[in-house]
């Protein structure tokens, strides 16, 4: 190999990403090569300098005062994120696939299925479950939730009680069902099928909460 | 050369809290203010808004830019409490969110520059007490701020904070080898900036 190609594995060294033939290839020849062995020595000081860099600079200023004022009017919604409400909700259930459409067409006929004795779950979306969003090519699940759950809120006042206590309660079971799958997920990645109802879940999530953000006012 | 020396932080108003002069675990602070309690997430800003700051200034080279970026981390940091698992630290919660605010300005809007800025006289770090160098940690400042914007990210994320090359591809929205590109190219012209 050239000096130039060499170099161009400089940086897979330095990351230790070379399998140990390259790595005493590479060693080899620039025990012999005072040119690369240089420019390994000024990339590798490079490294150890940014690494030194400082970690921590107090803004100019204080930022708090713009930040309090905007958390301070915002109400966050605590979805299936929220401690609290999810503790409260202790009910573990299984998806059916008509448990949004049949709320929306027939209001009071949602359907929910208990099926198994009940689990607390905890909050917050796994790794796992992230993991496989991007693998659906779904990147901004927890934007467009939040978004929408946002927009929700907003509307909460002009809807009644019940809807939104309908709204939410499916919302978890969503929530429940998708748990599920990221966890069988986790000891198989390559499922097609459990993809497919994850796929299946998240449409069904995001068209409750549009259609709940779009329901005429109520109240 | 203006430089912002740290400054200390307001001392909060939740760290009295504690009636037997222990300050607040963290847990317990992610927990109320988790539960819309705003003086508690005061707290876990003075704690944490050095590192976002300085994470948001490096990631995007324009310190009024990493003001507003630091702001809107915080705020995202709070919309999305309730997702925070404590599978890890706060901190590093919080710094993901920061990295994924800075990389979400970067998408929306135009600031990308396709060519090389020219390097800044005043990054607002004071480094006298880098080591081993602080004459060449200045230097390097100036020169990460002054990289294309796709380099300099891919840089302060991998030889700034750690970052792992997969990491960063998922974190960007680019391939693998697309980080690893950056990270040589930053290294070069980064080199050659620090050898002029």
């Amino acid at each position: 190999m050239s000096c130039h190609e060499w170099s161009s594995c400089f940086d897979d060294f330095l990351d230790g990403r070379l399998d140990a033939a390259e790595e005493k290839g590479l060693q080899t020849h620039i025990a012999g090569c005072p040119s690369c062995a240089g420019e390994l020595a000024s990339i590798r000081e490079l490294r150890d300098l940014a690494a030194a860099l400082p970690r921590s600079l107090e803004p100019p200023r204080d930022l708090w005062p713009g930040i309090e004022a905007r958390v301070s009017a915002t109400k966050v919604v605590r979805g299936r994120f929220g401690r609290r409400a999810i503790l409260a909700a202790a009910a573990a259930v299984v998806i059916v696939s008509s448990v949004v459409t049949a709320y929306f067409l027939g209001r009071s006929q949602a359907v929910m299925v208990t099926a198994e004795a009940p689990t607390v779950v905890e909050s917050g979306p796994s790794d796992v479950l992230l993991a496989s969003f991007e693998g659906l090519g779904v990147y901004n699940y927890l934007d467009t939730r939040t978004e929408l759950l946002d927009a929700l809120e907003a509307r909460k006042h002009e809807l009644s009680g019940e809807t939104m206590e309908v709204v939410m309660d499916n919302l978890l079971l969503i929530d429940q069902a998708m748990d599920r799958i990221a966890e069988a997920l986790g000891e198989d990645p390559e499922n097609e099928f459990l993809m497919k109802q994850l796929a299946g879940a998240y449409r069904r999530q995001i068209d409750l909460l549009q259609r709940a953000v779009r329901m005429p006012a109520e109240i | 050369m203006a430089t912002f020396p740290v400054s200390k932080p307001v001392p909060p108003r939740a760290a009295m809290r504690v009636a037997s002069g222990e300050p607040e675990s963290r847990e317990n602070l992610v927990d109320r203010a988790a539960s819309g309690e705003v003086d508690a997430f005061e707290e876990l800003y003075r704690e944490n808004a050095g590192r976002v700051y300085l994470l948001c200034l490096r990631m995007c080279g324009d310190p009024s830019l990493a003001e507003e970026l630091a702001q809107e981390a915080f705020i995202r940091a709070w919309q999305k409490l309730g997702s925070f698992r404590g599978d890890s630290a706060f901190s590093t919660w919080l710094h993901r969110v920061t990295v994924n605010v800075v990389l979400g300005d970067r998408r929306s809007t135009a600031r990308r520059e396709a060519h090389v800025k020219p390097a800044r006289d005043d990054f607002p770090v004071d480094l006298s007490a880098s080591e081993p160098s602080p004459g060449r940690a200045l230097d390097l400042e100036r020169s990460i701020a002054a990289l294309p914007d796709g380099a300099r990210a891919v840089f302060v994320l991998h030889d700034v904070e750690g970052y792992r090359h997969k990491e960063i591809a998922r974190l960007i929205g680019v391939a693998e080898g697309t980080s690893k590109a950056q990270l040589h190219r930053a290294r070069k012209l980064l080199r050659k900036a620090l050898a002029s």
